[in-house]
């Protein structure tokens, strides 16, 4: 397995060359590219901007892990709006197009939101709808689309099997699973994720969660790994029976307060820790 | 135009072709509008509770979903499928309609002697249903933006918030009805409610 961190990740007044260099001082072997979330990659990006960017990557003796994107926070595939919709769409062709210049192979998507004003039966009917079409364009860019499991958050597709199911609707090889392994706190077991969907995982997310360890024992926070209640030897073993050899991708989602770049050596170490299994 | 001047609005009207043909066996027709039909999935979702539906209706129906602008050619239509005693739905989509769709979607209605208000953009809100009591009382989504009706209190069949979205009115033989927030996305997600609400409508 290699190891990733998303450009996310680092500190904006860093600028994308330096935290280049600190991706691979710190030991990892690839970085996964946020499309919208960073300066130096948006929507308006130009192709020869974008190679540009994969210069960079090479350059510092990494590789592009995948293009993710949390524009569809905002602009949802399950929008009601037609023209967010489309817009939502384009967001996804954009990833497709630009993993393909920058060499990767697999992109990740929100799917869909659901909210109070967005029920879950038109969510369902509409990512369908989109990610059949959009399964079609990766397919012929020899792209996966992965989608995420935001459990939680996208309040969509809460349970392993019914993610399952999702994906048997879409009914495309190109469609798979984005699997964060910290998202899944306390609507089941990742371990368990991990061997309903092996072959049609993507990437895989790693950070941890404390579960019910907020101020009213009601929260679960995002923390880094081992600090958590993710079982970790389960999840190791999992990827092992499921013969997962693909990237393993660091999202922190707390960052340090100080020393921001500390993290990226701990987390990598942990990385290391948890691939060589020493659990 | 005023009501009389819609109630003689068929004579000497030039039927329209292919776009709304009535098959000879078939009773119930959308209409699609194509490019000035704002959402498509509102077609899909009348054209699936349609296919299933089986029974022969009493009346022509014709179903206009997610209107934006409406041609004259179709305005047309609407008017002398009225007249011809049909029931008549006119699901008005022009809360996603760019400026000038809406403009001459409220032209078109001021036509249909409809008077509606500006878009309202309903979220968040606490209830997500709008309340109809015709031709059952029935508690069906929002569709998050609606085009509010204006002076049409008396005939009523739809509120959201006490504010009236859906009316029906007797045209001649004909029954016209309005809807102003979009049902068809409704029943393209599968609404059992939505679906039997129409039904009742197709079937009154």
């Amino acid at each position: 397995m290699k190891k990733a961190i998303g450009d996310n990740m680092i500190p904006k007044e860093w600028g994308f060359e330096r935290g280049l260099e600190l991706v691979k001082k710190a030991g990892y072997d690839g970085i996964e590219l946020w499309l919208g979330d960073v300066p130096w990659f948006q929507m308006a990006t130009s192709d020869s901007d974008v190679r540009e960017l994969r210069r960079k990557v090479e350059n510092a003796g990494l590789v592009v892990s995948n293009v993710s994107t949390g524009l569809h926070w905002a602009t949802p595939l399950s929008a009601r709006d037609p023209a967010a919709r489309a817009q939502a769409a384009r967001i996804v062709e954009r990833q497709i197009e630009t993993a393909v210049l920058l060499g990767t192979d697999a992109v990740l998507v929100v799917a869909g939101l659901v909210t109070e004003e967005v029920p879950y039966n038109e969510v369902y009917q509409r990512c369908l709808e989109a990610l059949k079409l959009l399964g079609d364009k990766a397919a012929r860019a020899a792209v996966k689309v992965g989608c995420e499991n935001c459990n939680s958050e996208q309040r969509f597709l809460i349970s392993p099997r019914e993610f399952s199911q999702f994906l048997n609707d879409v009914g495309s090889p190109a469609v798979g699973i984005h699997l964060d392994v910290g998202n899944i706190h306390d609507t089941g077991f990742a371990e368990q994720w991990i061997e309903i969907h092996g072959p049609r995982i993507t990437r895989i997310h790693l950070k941890d969660v404390l579960k019910h360890r907020g101020r009213c024992g009601d929260q679960s926070v995002y923390t880094n790994l081992f600090l958590g209640d993710n079982n970790w030897p389960g999840i190791r073993a999992a990827l092992t029976k499921v013969r997962y050899d693909g990237w393993l991708i660091a999202e922190m989602e707390a960052r340090y307060r100080y020393a921001p770049d500390q993290q990226f050596y701990d987390t990598a170490q942990a990385m290391d820790r948890f691939i060589s299994g020493r659990l | 135009m005023l009501r009389r001047e819609f109630l003689g609005f068929a004579t000497g009207i030039v039927t329209m072709p292919a776009l709304i043909d009535f098959p000879p066996r078939r009773r119930t027709v959308v209409l699609d509008l194509q490019e000035h039909c704002c959402l498509r999935e509102s077609v899909a979702g009348y054209n699936a509770v349609l296919a299933d539906l089986s029974l022969a209706t009493r009346r022509s129906v014709v179903i206009v979903p997610a209107a934006g602008r409406i041609p004259e050619a179709a305005l047309q239509r609407i008017v002398t499928s009225v007249q011809a005693g049909a029931v008549v739905i006119l699901e008005s989509g022009a809360a996603f309609a760019s400026r000038q769709d809406l403009r001459a979607h409220g032209d078109a209605l001021r036509a249909l002697e409809v008077r509606v208000s500006a878009p309202v953009h309903l979220w968040p809100r606490g209830t997500p249903y709008v309340d109809y009591q015709w031709p059952r009382a029935a508690k069906l989504r929002d569709f998050s933006r609606v085009i509010p009706l204006a002076d049409h209190a008396g005939e009523a069949i739809g509120w959201i918030d006490g504010v009236p979205v859906a009316l029906r009115r007797q045209v001649s033989r004909g029954t016209f009805i309005f809807l102003g927030s979009p049902l068809g996305p409704a029943l393209w997600a599968g609404d059992a409610d939505a679906k039997r609400w129409l039904l009742d409508v197709v079937r009154s």
